[in-house]
This record gives C-alpha cells, structure tokens and sequence, in this order.
C-alpha cells in the first residue's frame, strides 16, 4: 500500500510526479504558510481596501482589506481538514460495515447492501443543508453530516474485497476456533482489506471538497471570520466582475487540488487493479 | 424478475418513509417559527397563525396528520408562500427543474459517451490523452465556479445569452450545459474504461479478425457491454444531478423546486421543504428503479434472485 | 436507451410562454419573493412595492412619494385629532366594473383586524378605537372605530391621537379589498383568475420565483401608460445586476457595491443614488453584563468611526447617521451627537479608560458576539466594526444568521450585541417608540428608562406635530448618552433604471409607483 504510494509518487509518470509535488506544495502552504506570512487573516489594512495583487499583497486584498493570499491558505486548511475528518468518518462507517457485510454474507449481506444501494440514490447534500439549517453552522457537524454521505462508496469497495478474503484459510481456523464474529471482522478481515480501502478513500477527499464548496455557496458553510474555498469562492463570484482577483485565486487552489486528487487517484486506481488479480467483476446488484 | 422489481419497490418505499419521518423531525428541531418576521407579531395573532397551519397540535398529532395528508397526494398550504399550496409550487416548479435537470443528463450522456468511445477505441493515442486531459478539469471545475464565468462571457460581456430567468429556448442553454459538465466528465471516463475493457474480450477480437467494419462492431459488441457502467452510474447522476440544479437555479434565478428548497430552508416553509424533499425522494426512487428495471434487461449477468 | 430515458424527462416539461418581450412591457427587478399579495397578509416592502401598482387606499405616493389623497379626495380631522372624516373620490370603481364605496373599506379595516385573518402587520392601525381589542378577539369586528355615512362618507375614530394617519393609510394594511369577490371564492380571491382590485394595473399572473405580471386597470380614474408591468424577484446583487447588464430588466433595486466605480464611470446616467428614511444601528442587550454598564457601551460606541465604515469600507453610499432618528426625517432636528469632536487618541484613551473601570484591561480584555444577518453588506460592516474594538483590545466573535432566525433571536433577547435596521416612516416617533420599556419585543435590548419612557408617553399625548417633535426631541437627547444602541447609517438605495424611463423621481421612501412611468 505504501510501496504503491512511493511508486507512483516518485518513480510514476511525470504527471503524477507533478501532481503529488503539488498536492504536498498546498498542503504544506496551508499548514506553515499563515504563520509566515506578515498579514493576519483577521488583519484588516485599512490602506489596501479591495486593492488587486501587489509586493505587500501577492493575491490582493479582499472587500475589507484582508490579505487575501493568507486566507486562500487558511481556507485550504479549512476545506482540507473538513475533507480529510470526513474522510476519516467514512472509514470509520464504511469499513466495517462492508468487511461485516462481507463476512456474514446472504441475508444479512444483501440487506446490508440494498441499505447502501438506496441511501446512494438519495440526495444526501440537501439533507445536509437541512442540518446545517437546524443546528446551526459548525465544522463538526460537515465533517459528520459528509462523512456520513462519502462511506456509501467505501462500504462497496470493503465488502467486494472481503469476498475475496472471506474463505481464506486463517479466517476457516479462526472460525474453529469459536472466535465471536465482531472479532474475527475486527482481527481477522479488516487488517486483510485496508489496504485498498484506504486508497480508496483518498479518493473521496475532492468529493468532499467540492461539496463544502456547495454548501458554502450557498452561504450555509464555514463562519466568517473562519473561512474556507468554498466561502472564498462563493464571496468571489459576487465581486468577479470588480475584482477578479478575489474569485480567480481560490478556485486555482481548488480546481488544483481537485484535479490532482482525482489524477494520482486514479493512478492508484490503476496500480491496485494490477496489484490484486482481476478475479471477478463485481456487478453491484449481486 | 417481477419479484426481484417488487422487492425493489417495497425497499423504495420504506426509504421513502424513512426520509419523511427524518425530514419532518428534522424541520420542527429547527430554531425560529416560520412566522418570525423583522416585525412584531402581537401573540394573538401568533396563536391564530399557529392554529391555521395545524402548528398548535401535539408533535405526534402533527406527524400524523402529515403523512395521511400525503397518502391523499397533498403536500399542504406553504407557511411562506402564502398564496400557494405547496402542490401548486411543486407542479410550477418541477417542470422547471426537470427540463434543466433532463437536458443536462442527455448532455452529458451524449457527450461523454461519444468522448468516451473516442477514447477507448485507441488508447494512448493523442485524442484519448485530450479526451482525459479536458475530463479531468471537467470534473475539477464545480458548478459554483463554471456557472458564474459562464454569465460573465455569454451574457454580460458576448450577450449571447441571457444571464437568468424563463422564457425562450435561449433560457435552457446555459443552466443546462454549467451543469453537465462534470457528469459529461464522469462518463466519459466510465466509457473510455468500460470500452478498453471490451475491445480486449474474446468475442470482440473475434468479430475483429471476421474482419466485420468497426462502427458494425461499436454498435453490436462493444456498447451494448461497455455502457453497462455507464447505466449503473445514472441512478446516483441523477440524484447528484438534482443536488447540483440547486445551485445552477440560484445562480440562474430559475423558478425550480431546488431554489424553493433552498428559500424554504432558511425561512422555515416546513411544509415547501418537505414537499420538495418528498418529491425529490420520490422522484430519484423511481428513476433508480428504473435504471434497474433496464438493467436487468440488458444484463444476463444479473442473478435476480434478490 | 439512454436517450429514451433522458426524453422521457424532457417530455415532462413542457415549455413556458415566458414573459413578453415587447417594447410596451416594463420589467422591473423586485428585491425577492412575494410571500403574499392579500394586503391584509402582507409583510414584506418588496410586497408593499407591488400592491401600491395593484391597489389604493385613502391616501395614495405621488411621483415623487409624497402622501396625496387617493381614493379619498379629501379629509377632516376633529379638533381632538379622534374624528377623521374622509369624502371618497366620486366614480370610484374595482377593476371588474362594480362601484368602489365606503362600505367597502369598512369591511376591509374590519377584515384587516378580524383575528381570523391573522394579518401579522394588523397592529398599523391599533390607532383606531377598539382595534386591540378586535385584534385580540374580545370584541366582535363591528365595535372597530370605522363607519361608512354614505357611499362617498367614511369616518376613521382613533382612540388616541394620532397625526400621521394620512401616512399610515399609504400602507398595503389601509387598501380595500374586493368584499363582492371574497364573499364568493375565499381565498382564492388572490388567484389571477378571480383577481379584482382598485390600483392602477390587476394581477396578470404569477410564477412564483419567477414573476409576478400585472395588466393595466383600464378602469383605474388615471390609466396608466405602460400596459403590462412584470416584477422579477431578483435577491441577488450579482444576478439582479448580471440581468440589467444583459437589458432584461429595466430598473433594479441593487447591484454589488465594488461595481459602483465603474458604473459610475461607464454607465453613469443609469445610476440612480437616493437616500432612504432608515437607521441601521447596533443593539446591546442591557439586560446582561457587561452591556448593562452604560461605560462599557459608551467605550464601544466612540470606538466606532462612522465615517470610515460607509466611505471607505462599504463605499455604497451609505449615510452616517449619530443620531437615532435619521437625519432626512421632515421637520425634526438631527440631535448632535456627545463627545462629536474628539480626536482619535482621545477617543482610545476614553474608551480605554471606561473598560478598565468596569474592570477590562489586556490581561482579561473584554469578550462579546457581534450577531448580523447574512448578507454582503452586513458582514462587511460586521467585520470593519469588529476591527475598530480591537483598536482597544476587544476580541469580538462574529455569528451570522438568516434573517428569520436573527430576528427571532434578536426579540427573545438572545444576542449580546447586534445589528438591526429600521425602516420607512417619515416621523421620529418611529424609531424612538423603539427604546420605550413597554414596545415589547422589538425593544430588542429590553431597554429600561423610567423617564425616557414619560417622555416618549407624554409625545404621544400630543395631537400638534410640532410641540410633538419638540418633546420626541428632548428625548432622543435625553437616551442618546445611554447608549442603548449605537447608531450607524442610513441606507442609501443604489438602483440602475433604464434611461429610456420617464417620471423615475428619486425620494426617501424609494416608491416609483408604475403608473407614473413611460418610455421615452
């Protein structure tokens, strides 16, 4: 798993090269770039209001004169962790509950199944909305409110690899043994399909990106003065047309990120696919 | 395969249920009565209020009282719209919306399995780098950004375009096209995997080496089994579909069901926000049914036993 | 297959005949939703906007927005200021041919104060005798102070004085309403289908989020010369501006500020700046500490650079106003502001001086949540607000809400500090009753002043305007250094209108009734 990672990070094609060098370059900006920075992110300059990108301020400034590159960081470390947590929480869902669905099989397994199958076909971002409406705007509640959305997909991939372990022979021996099923999932089934899994989930982080950004579009998001791409984005579009600079600079960063998500995951997608033999195709409804 | 459909249906409507009883919790938790207005409201008239929209009943009561109203097909007055019920909203909105929605999954249909095929056919080669190149920034490139450039160049700087509203033909070509994009994107490479896939299956090289003409082979050996991802991925597209048409409509000021229940939502119309989500859970619910109903169809794979 | 399925969604919706485009037609983008358009119901100003096209009261807008009569041609008052009598305009008629009478507007004053009709906005005319308790059910509708002599005769008895009636009656709450309609249908009243009013246009149709179409009223005694008008809710700056740009609305009420330069600069004779009756000003809740300390009010209050905050942080023109009745008010004198001429460094040293009495200093600097609805403006001026307190050390949180919410918790006394606005009257009266101990909820901070309060009770006593003012006068001077609340600025309405538009007046109440317009 990590081998696969160092693989198509360093020795991949210069695509992917390029797109993990990115990926660190952001995550490392967002994590030591505001305390570098000589500008707040609260910090209004007073001189410089809504002013394009110069020496003092290299993406500008905002509608009240905030240094608008340090809060593009901030923003990335918001989007970031919210996307990273909920990640976090749909392992947490996802994986035991497909390697269980997995391992029981039959009944169980079906129904396990068609509770994924149907919750996936619902329209999960409004109902996120609506908590959000109810409790108020808070980090934690999209961290849970998407994670709970994103383990649709793991729970999928967890159980079709579980198949593959279930009839594995120290599972049987565990099984003679009498061991009780939540640990044999536990020792047994899970250590065997975590790996995949969690390359996986790297693949729900621009997922998760993007649908913070629509949330905070619609201006349910992050809180001022917190803010996040999404945020930055949405106050963007509505002084375009005045200050480019303004929407231009997050939805780089965003689109950025995105896109090198989506790239290196899909070489993972690719590496793992030829890693692990094609046994069989999955048809979901089986 | 009637019994595989009906048990189908009978997971579809329990879902149904349960997104019902979720979302009417959900709403009444919410802070702020649907009256609350910038001015003073003496509690007589609060009172009188409350007991016009059914609101000084016992919760239980209420609950009740809304599901056998929607076992009859109504979805009741709206608190905020106060001129409308919320069934006249849905049946002058959901026109709206589905057009914009229906248009933008053919869009996206089209284009990403007609960019998908190019690809496939000859893996590797300069278009199918392009092809993968241009979906990936498609997918890269929410809504919330396109839709907003999109306006800036057709409408206000080319005025191609108007920049929002209803009206002619000329209303449905921007909503539609922002919010296909990154679906086009998502299958156009469910496409190009699926037909690479199929190219290398024995009875595809076989009617190859008959020497059949290609686009004979395309059409009968390879689509039929390479767009089988694709249908699958139709079922949550057009759910993610409505989701994304909520934002296209507040950026389009369009009058469709996704921007009443964004309105709905922050004015504590409970009675619009449910009818919107019971329309939309229904509607996804029937369209996943039928992509199954085809797919089953089409797949002698499936083992419809379930 | 796959396009069968896409057709199959396609074919669901049918296309619309969308609105109009001939030249006749004027399109005018409305700040948002309608929520009703019963003028009894009614509660919002983008509503009021629409019902003065469709209906009118006694009292009507001029032009230019001054009160003139409307379907009364004119009125006496009764030396108590408690008997008004108002003599109808002769030949009055609905929109559907049949005669308009008095008898009409006394079932509609009686509809508007039926408890029944639940009309959230029925206490603009508790004025009138008995109407609280109509309102509240304890008396039947027939004891309201409203009797029709004749035909052409109505008589208005208050139970106080009240000198500003003929402006009350301009609102939505005094329109007639159609009693021969509503007796047949209901509710329904309100469908397009059924629609019958006595305004200068009728209700065409409505889509809602889409528009509202309203038709000429041929009937109307000053036809109007623009045929069809349509209102577009446009709530978003961005889109409402976008949708002008493009010329498919013709006037909007608002566009995002930092466009304000280059409209100015390239589309200069579309600008139209005006200036609105309003005072937008921040609240402390006096109920809890710290905020009950008038020194730790008074320290946050000189912090404030009034002037800073609208030129150069919002820079849509908004006024400053110190005071808290705005300075535009007719026949009122703005009361000057204490400690007006204080340097900056003075200023700090003060507000410095005043939080370490109420013991904040910067090793326990003084906490507090700024509420403020969402919103572009707001949150621009939220955060340059919070910037100033930080000046003295100050760390203020920022919580946001929708408009409901912000309200509600604003009238539940849930907030510590808050912004709010209010709006519309030409009279001091109305934004000074505000801080009076028994307003109830909208006396958001729960301010308390015994004699603030015998002031403000023994202005409304007083049937002569000018004696009135003198005494409101004397208390807005009295509260002012209390600080219950910090005023800010008045609102200036930024819209771009259509030079092709004739008889666009700007004023302080930003009404352009449509029957007052035409093409050039």
């Amino acid at each position: 798993m990590l081998l696969i990672t160092l693989k198509i990070a360093f020795t991949g094609s210069s695509l992917a090269r390029f797109c993990s060098i990115a990926l660190l370059a952001v995550v490392i900006l967002a994590l030591a770039g505001p305390t570098l920075i000589a500008w707040d992110p609260e910090e209004v300059d007073w001189q410089a209001l809504e002013t394009a990108p110069s020496l003092s301020h290299w993406f500008g400034t905002d509608l009240i004169g905030r240094d608008l590159f340090v809060r593009t960081l901030i923003g990335a470390r918001v989007s970031l962790s919210i996307a990273i947590v909920a990640t976090l929480v749909s392992v947490v869902i996802g994986i035991p509950w497909g390697a269980l669905a997995g391992y029981l099989g039959g009944r169980a397994d079906q129904i396990m199944m068609r509770i994924v199958d149907t919750l996936y076909a619902l329209p999960f971002v409004l109902v996120v909305i609506l908590l959000v409406v109810v409790f108020g705007r808070n980090p934690y509640l999209l961290f849970v409110g998407l994670g709970a959305i994103f383990w649709l997909d793991l729970a999928r991939i967890v159980r079709g690899q579980t198949l593959r372990v279930r009839e594995a022979l120290f599972i049987d021996s565990a099984r003679i043994l009498g061991l009780p099923t939540w640990l044999i999932v536990l020792r047994h089934v899970i250590p065997n399909v975590i790996g995949p899994a969690l390359v996986y989930a790297t693949l729900t982080v621009p997922g998760v990106i993007l649908a913070e950004s629509f949330i905070s579009f619609l201006g349910l998001g992050v809180q001022e003065p917190d803010t996040s791409w999404g945020v930055l984005i949405a106050d963007g579009t509505q002084s375009m047309q005045s200050s480019p600079w303004t929407l231009v600079f997050p939805a780089l960063f965003l689109a950025l990120t995105v896109w090198c998500c989506n790239m290196l995951g899909d070489r993972f997608r690719d590496e793992m696919e030829r890693a692990t033999s094609r046994t069989h195709r999955e048809v979901s409804a089986s | 395969m009637a019994r595989y459909l009906a048990a189908r249906l009978g997971y579809s409507l329990i879902t149904f249920w349960v997104i019902v009883t979720l979302v009417f919790f959900l709403m009444r938790l919410a802070p702020g009565g649907p009256f609350d207005g910038e001015r003073r409201l003496p509690p007589e008239v609060e009172a009188n209020l409350n007991a016009a929209y059914n609101l000084d009943k016992p919760l239980a009561q209420q609950y009740v009282d809304y599901l056998s109203m929607l076992l009859s097909g109504d979805l009741g007055p709206s608190f905020r719209q106060k001129d409308f019920t919320v069934n006249e909203l849905v049946v002058s909105g959901l026109p709206v919306s589905l057009t914009i929605g229906g248009l933008a999954l053919l869009f996206a249909v089209l284009a990403g399995v007609s960019a998908g095929l190019t690809a496939g056919l000859r893996p590797g080669s300069r278009a199918d780098i392009v092809v993968m190149g241009v979906t990936n920034i498609g997918i890269a490139m929410p809504t919330i950004i396109v839709a907003p450039l999109a306006i800036l160049l057709f409408s206000v700087t080319l005025n191609w375009l108007p920049a929002g509203g209803i009206g002619s033909w000329r209303h449905y070509v921007l909503p539609p096209l922002a919010l296909c994009l990154p679906f086009a994107a998502a299958i156009a490479r469910l496409t190009r995997g699926s037909v690479a896939e199929t190219l290398s299956e024995p009875h595809v090289r076989t009617a190859r080496s008959k020497g059949l003409p290609m686009h004979r082979i395309v059409r009968r050996h390879i689509l039929p089994i390479a767009l089988l991802p694709v249908l699958s991925y139709l079922g949550p597209a057009a759910a993610a579909l409505l989701t994304g048409s909520v934002v296209v409509e507040q950026v389009f000021d369009l009058p469709g069901i996704g921007r009443y229940f964004v309105q709905g939502a922050l004015n504590r119309d409970y009675t619009l926000v449910m009818g919107v989500v019971v329309v939309y859970a229904g509607m996804i619910l029937l369209f996943n049914l039928l992509v199954d109903s085809t797919y089953a169809r089409l797949d002698p794979r499936i083992r419809l036993s379930g | 297959m796959k396009t069968c399925l896409a057709g199959l969604l396609i074919l669901a919706g049918p296309y619309f005949a969308g609105p109009y485009l001939s030249a006749q037609t004027l399109h005018i983008g409305n700040a948002g939703e309608p929520e009703t358009l019963d003028p009894h119901r009614y509660n919002l100003r983008l509503e009021e906007t629409i019902l003065t096209d469709l209906f009118m009261g006694l009292t009507t807008f001029n032009a230019t927005g001054e009160t003139v009569p409307g379907s009364a041609a004119s009125w006496d008052v009764s030396d108590d200021g408690l008997t008004w009598t108002f003599q109808l305009r002769e030949g009055l008629q609905w929109s559907d041919g049949r005669p308009l009478t008095a008898y009409d507007f006394v079932f509609a004053f009686r509809r508007l104060l039926d408890p029944d009709t639940a009309a959230s906005l029925a206490y603009f005319m508790y004025m009138l005798e008995n109407a609280e308790a109509v309102n509240a059910g304890r008396l039947p509708t027939s004891a309201l102070g409203v009797q029709a002599t004749n035909a052409r005769e109505l008589v208005l008895k208050l139970g106080k004085p009240y000198p500003y009636l003929p402006e009350r009656l301009l609102y939505p709450t005094g329109h007639p309403v159609p009693r021969h309609v509503i007796e047949k249908v209901g509710d329904n009243w309100i469908k397009p289908e059924h629609w019958v009013s006595n305004g200068a246009y009728a209700l065409a149709d409505w889509q809602p989020q889409s528009h509202v179409r309203l038709i000429r009223n041929e009937l109307f005694h000053a036809p109007a010369a623009i045929e069809t008008v349509v209102y577009h809710p446009l709530a978003n700056e961005q889109s409402a501006y976008n949708r002008f740009r493009t010329g498919e609305v013709h006037a909007v009420g608002n566009f995002p500020a930092g466009e304000l330069d280059w409209i100015k600069a390239n589309m200069g004779d579309r600008l139209r700046l005006s200036p609105l009756l309003s005072i937008v000003y921040l609240v402390f809740n006096t109920t809890t500490a710290p905020f009950s300390d008038v020194g730790v009010r008074q320290a946050l209050a000189m912090m404030i650079d009034r002037r800073v905050l609208t030129d150069q942080v919002q820079r849509s023109g908004n006024q400053p106003n110190p005071s808290f009745v705005p300075e535009i008010v007719d026949q009122y004198q703005p009361v000057a502001l204490p400690n007006g001429t204080m340097s900056q460094a003075e200023r700090i040293a003060k507000a410095l001086q005043l939080l370490a009495a109420a013991g904040f200093d910067e090793a326990n600097p003084l906490n507090l949540t700024l509420r403020y609805v969402s919103g572009t403006e707001a949150k621009r001026s939220s955060l340059a607000i919070a910037a100033f307190w930080k000046r003295i050390g100050v760390e203020t949180q920022l919580h946001q809400s929708e408009l409901k919410v912000h309200f509600a918790d604003l009238r539940q006394n849930d907030f510590q500090v808050a912004q709010a606005g209010w709006f519309g009257e030409n009279n001091a009266e109305h934004y000074l009753g505000l801080l009076v101990s028994d307003t109830g909820n909208v006396n958001y901070g729960r301010y308390h002043n015994a004699a603030y309060d015998d002031l403000m009770a023994r202005a409304r006593r007083e049937a002569d305007l000018a004696t009135r003012n003198a005494i409101l006068r004397e208390a807005e001077r009295l509260v002012l250094p209390e600080y219950p609340v910090i005023p800010l600025y008045r609102v200036m309405i930024r819209r771009l209108v259509d030079p092709r538009l004739q008889g666009w007046h700007e004023n302080p109440r930003d009404v352009h009734p449509a029957r007052f317009l035409n093409w050039r």
